[in-house]
């Protein structure tokens, strides 16, 4: 069973309305005050919730590849900003699970309920690897194990937990608009 | 092209000095941005509250057995304690060292609330709503009630980073606390990855014993006023092949539950 349709087959996406790019800005802001405000005191398992990460899977499954990398590189921008972090590496990771995310969501053939799931689990799981791979390079200490067991493995668990939620609200909140699956099986 | 510039971004970051144009550019959105995470942060306490307690629940029941054990040796100790403070008091009043437990007169402390705090396993920072507006300056002391907390490491109008105790770029020049005839033993209280806090570069000669005071010692140099009480020793570990001990510290702060700090500023 193909689970992957061409790209020609994908829909043409139009930009963002003013009223959708508004709504996104909504979104946008809440996940990064919910992510540097709210996140650090919910640890579990020793991981934190990435709310932002979520977001940004979650728009880019609903709105499509090019609005989902963009709003991953603004979701990394502003993050960075309120943490006081350096820019750039938060924004490069979620400009890729914004694009990618996307990607999957015009032209995978999966049931709707399943989609977030996976692709918040894959996103967690990448993001995670590439955010170690660059605290490697920065000359910082990455045991394996720690990486593995109170990093990767709670993550993928938490954000696992959150996605069907968090993909309900954000998808009320955008009414749907975007749904291409949707768009797609019409 | 949004990589790119994600790459570019992040070379010109890391490349130019604290008033370049993408430093410039952070501190004026983080100006205007601040302001809604001390609001967010206020607004949802009693959430965050009300997850701690429940948090706490669960480990109250370990936690109980551990205290039970801890009082039965601070009633053992209560008695030596006493004597020791006694001629620990009379000692410090005939060297003068009162004055060193208290910061010193050209101190200012600014009290802040910790609005952000960094998610990711690989750094331990928390962003606070007081800044270069407020006297704050890179490398000020942080503290709270409990203890020392880190030290400024990115200023802002109005908000400022703090590396925190626990992070694995954070050294303190630190003291045991009491000390013997010889003075105190001194080393660097650093952190790691994994959250855990140690005292290194102690010589393996010195007498460390689970239970005493690490505080910061206030070198020449340090940026720490001296006498900020860090945590308490927990375990000793000495080798023979060793130069040092291996000494873990558990921090008085309980960084999860951070809110407001004072700023230590001269």
């Amino acid at each position: 069973m193909s689970i992957i349709r061409p790209m020609k087959d994908a829909p043409e996406r139009s930009l963002p309305s003013g009223s959708e790019i508004a709504r996104l800005v909504v979104v946008l802001l809440v996940a990064v005050l919910l992510q540097t405000t709210v996140a650090p005191h919910l640890r579990l398992l020793g991981a934190y919730p990435d709310f932002a990460l979520i977001a940004v899977v979650c728009v880019a499954l609903l709105k499509g590849s090019e609005t989902g990398a963009l709003f991953g590189f603004l979701t990394g921008i502003l993050t960075a900003i309120a943490l006081m972090e350096p820019f750039g590496l938060s924004a490069f990771v979620f400009v890729l699970v914004g694009y990618f995310a996307g990607r999957y969501a015009e032209t995978a053939d999966l049931p709707a309920g399943f989609a977030p799931l996976l692709t918040v689990f894959v996103a967690t799981l990448v993001a995670n690897v590439l955010f170690a791979m660059a605290q490697f390079l920065l000359a910082r200490e990455v045991p394996l194990g720690f990486f593995l067991g109170r990093v990767l493995v709670p993550s993928l668990v938490f954000n696992t937990l959150l996605a069907a939620p968090l993909y309900l609200l954000v998808r009320a909140w955008l009414r749907g608009a975007g749904d291409l699956r949707a768009a797609a099986r019409a | 092209m949004l990589l790119l510039l994600s790459v570019a971004l992040l070379t010109a970051y890391f490349r130019e000095s604290d008033s370049g144009v993408a430093h410039s550019v952070q501190g004026a959105v983080l100006t205007v941005v601040s302001p809604l995470q001390s609001g967010t942060a206020t607004a949802t306490k009693p959430f965050r509250d009300a997850w701690n307690w429940v948090g706490d629940l669960f480990s109250a029941k370990s936690q109980n057995k551990s205290l039970k054990k801890e009082v039965q040796q601070l009633r053992a100790g209560l008695a030596n304690e006493l004597t020791t403070q006694s001629e620990n008091d009379q000692l410090r009043a005939m060297l003068q060292f009162q004055k060193d437990h208290v910061f010193p007169k050209d101190v200012t402390l600014v009290t802040a609330r910790v609005v952000a705090r960094s998610t990711s396993a690989w750094y331990s920072t928390a962003t606070i709503n007081a800044g270069s507006s407020a006297g704050v300056k890179v490398y000020d002391a942080v503290v709270n009630g409990q203890g020392l907390v880190g030290r400024v490491t990115k200023v802002n109008l109005n908000a400022a980073q703090v590396l925190l105790v626990t992070d694995q770029q954070s050294f303190v020049d630190a003291m045991i606390e009491p000390g013997d005839a010889t003075g105190n033993a001194q080393g660097i209280v650093s952190g790691s990855v994994t959250g855990d806090v140690t005292l290194e570069y102690v010589d393996k000669n010195e007498k460390v014993k689970v239970g005493q005071y690490v505080v910061t010692s206030g070198r020449n140099g340090s940026v720490f006023v001296r006498g900020i009480p860090i945590g308490v020793v927990e375990s000793v570990g000495a080798q023979e092949v060793e130069l040092y001990q291996s000494i873990a510290v558990k921090p008085f702060v309980d960084f999860r539950k951070l809110d407001i700090v004072q700023v230590i500023t001269r």
